[in-house]
């Protein structure tokens, strides 16, 4: 009895956690912490540079060139055709905003719900919204075709008077996207001032000037800090909305078509949640390499933090799971001819591998990896959850658009999509998304060290009774 | 009677309750608040420093935004069928719920884009004089700026450092 009672105490105690673990009851001084994210940016390796010029070369070919070649020979040199006219470009659209996504989620939803595990991982996250919308409007501009005439879009009277039609959703989704994109840029710079204030007294020739002219000349007065937090607090809340409305927007590019397989009230909410699951696996990817692979970054970047993604990721792909089956169940008990044709087609059709893929990596793989919180704080598991996830999604949106067009009401012209010049072109995105990453973070600061301290000045330890617990102030 | 000369001193502190002292010595020899700055590295509230709160023009400013924003919206989605009709698919020429889309769009936008342009405004941003600043601040430092009658320079020097100042010396402008 008594080594039984021993081992469950050993055990507790081994479950006991060190508060001083949490990054918020780890403090540093404020200079070491700069000198410390300084350093993350100027230690450059030469593996650093391989990768990067290897993915450079794959942007000037499989982007540049490749598009280039589009651009030149007309879109025929793609694999779209009837019935098939929206392929891989719009599949790549909707998965690179759903990427975007996450940043948002993080840096606003997180602030506003006082979420403080956020802290070290808001600016990495809002990355990549902004490098993530760049490929998803690359890949519109692709889908255009003749490209140079994308400027019909834009809100303005063409010379007979007429406008661009605001009651379709394409023109809605021009709207849409373009405010994310300037708000999310915009939400992007305002915290970074701070830190850029800070790169810029710590900085000496071409950094130095580029530092003083970006942080504005920013000091830390009280009234700059006001505006400041106040210009914040409104973005994180104003934004929200904005992020619901894109995907929505996304959404209905299709479900306002009177198509089997497409017309559903639901695909609004399950897009945005669609969009939210890829998003925060690919944080879960991104903060794996910049924990492993840049300098003092496992300071800022602990176990806790996997672990708040990890949660977040099986929360998501539940509620993903809910949302598809709801999109899944209605149109299968409905009993329509051609919403169960396009179904069969997902599950017994050529392509009914991917169909089952998409399943496994959406669902099966975070519901039996992201239980175990061992297993949520281990980066390199939590990251290949994030690689299987986003090849879950991206299937996922394969299997709505080309290969939902395949199927439609008139089977004279049915016909599978073979993709062409648009695998060098996904492989020229997801490279260029890479690579602009990375060198933002030769350059960025990737760690908000302002708001790190700002958190660790309001947690503390407090003694009740035995034990020392974490306490936070009320400051804001 | 002539104004009595003022000079400015800028004190640095290593902790915030250093620096709330200070504020309080400078407000017992008689400064108000408003010849009172305090420059940190991190928000730091008025209360916490025993000074009123900051003052901020953004809120207004991006409401502003986010009425012109909301009028333009309102202008493309019910205005521009008016210059042009364009019937499309059975729907009305000016369809309210689709109306919508665009007007909260624009709105957000509007707001959005105002308030960081508040920013720019309130804070006299960008700035690219020279001013009075050092860089020890970003690394958590608190400095306190305030001006002073010239002629009780010793007077302010010596409260500042029974506060607990690590540097009190007369500010000067340099840029950044």
């Amino acid at each position: 009895m008594a080594t039984i009672a021993g081992s469950l105490g050993r055990r507790r105690e081994e479950e006991h956690e060190d508060p001083r673990e949490h990054l918020m009851h780890d403090p540093l001084p404020r200079g070491e912490m700069n000198a410390m994210v300084m350093d993350s940016m100027h230690t450059t390796s030469w593996k650093f540079w391989t990768v990067a010029g290897f993915l450079a070369f794959l942007v000037l070919t499989c982007f540049f060139i490749a598009w280039g070649y589009m651009i030149a020979n007309g879109l025929g040199v793609a694999g779209v055709n009837r019935p098939v006219y929206w392929g891989i470009f719009l599949a790549n659209t909707v998965f690179w905003i759903g990427i975007s996504h996450a940043g948002t989620f993080i840096s606003a939803i997180l602030r506003v719900l006082k979420i403080e595990s956020r802290r070290p991982f808001t600016r990495a996250a809002e990355l990549m919204t902004t490098f993530g919308l760049v490929q998803a409007g690359a890949s519109i501009f692709m889908h255009m075709g003749r490209v140079w005439l994308s400027y019909w879009l834009f809100p303005y009277p063409n010379e007979r008077g007429v406008w661009p039609n605001f009651h379709s959703p394409l023109m809605w989704d021009f709207l849409a996207i373009n405010t994310y994109l300037l708000c999310s840029t915009m939400y992007l710079f305002l915290p970074l001032i701070p830190d850029l204030a800070m790169a810029r007294d710590r900085s000496t020739g071409w950094r130095k000037i580029f530092y003083r002219t970006l942080s504005l000349g920013f000091r830390g007065t009280e009234g700059e800090w006001k505006n400041l937090t106040t210009a914040m607090n409104i973005f994180a809340f104003a934004i929200i909305p904005v992020m619901f409305s894109v995907h929505t927007i996304v959404s209905w590019d299709f479900a306002m078509a009177m198509r089997p397989g497409w017309s559903s009230t639901v695909f609004g909410p399950y897009f945005v949640i669609g969009a939210l699951h890829s998003g925060m696996a690919a944080v879960a990817i991104v903060l794996f390499f910049i924990h492993t692979t840049m300098k003092n970054m496992k300071y800022f970047i602990r176990a806790e933090h996997f672990n708040t993604i990890g949660m977040l990721m099986l929360l998501v792909s539940m509620a993903w799971a809910y949302f598809y089956f709801n999109d899944y169940l209605v149109p299968w008990y409905g009993g329509d001819k051609w919403n169960k044709l396009v179904q069969e087609f997902a599950e017994k059709g050529p392509l009914a591998p991917l169909w089952y893929i998409m399943l496994f990596c959406n669902v099966a793989v975070p519901w039996l990896i992201l239980w175990n919180k061992k297993w949520r704080q281990t980066p390199w598991l939590l990251a290949i959850t994030g690689i299987l996830i986003n090849v879950g999604m991206w299937l996922e949106r394969y299997i709505i658009i080309p290969e939902g067009l395949s199927i439609n009401r008139m089977p004279f012209t049915w016909r599978l999509y073979f993709p062409r010049v648009e695998v060098f072109l996904t492989i020229g995105t997801i490279s260029l998304f890479i690579l602009l990453y990375m060198l933002a973070s030769r350059i960025i600061p990737l760690v908000p060290v302002w708001e790190v301290q700002e958190g660790q000045e309001v947690h503390m330890l407090r003694r009740i009774g035995r034990a020392e617990v974490p306490t936070l102030s009320e400051l804001e | 009677m002539p104004e009595p000369t003022t000079s400015t001193l800028l004190a640095v502190f290593e902790d915030v309750d250093p620096a709330a002292n200070a504020v309080e010595k400078l407000h017992e020899l008689g400064l108000t608040d408003d010849r009172i700055n305090v420059i940190s590295g991190i928000p730091i509230q008025g209360r916490v420093l025993g000074r009123p709160g900051a003052l901020t023009n953004v809120p207004r400013i991006g409401f502003l935004g986010a009425a012109l924003g909301m009028a333009l919206g309102i202008f493309l989605a019910y205005g521009t069928p008016y210059l042009y009709p364009l019937p499309v698919g059975g729907q009305p020429i000016f369809p309210v719920p689709m109306g919508w889309i665009v007007t909260f769009e624009m709105t957000m936008l509007g707001l959005m884009g105002f308030s960081f342009l508040g920013l720019f405004v309130d804070s006299g941003f960008p700035a690219y004089t020279p001013m009075q600043y050092v860089p020890e601040i970003s690394d958590g430092r608190i400095a306190i700026l305030f001006s002073y009658p010239t002629e009780d320079q010793q007077k302010f020097i010596d409260a500042m450092k029974n506060a607990g100042a690590e540097s009190v010396a007369p500010a000067e402008a340099r840029h950044l």
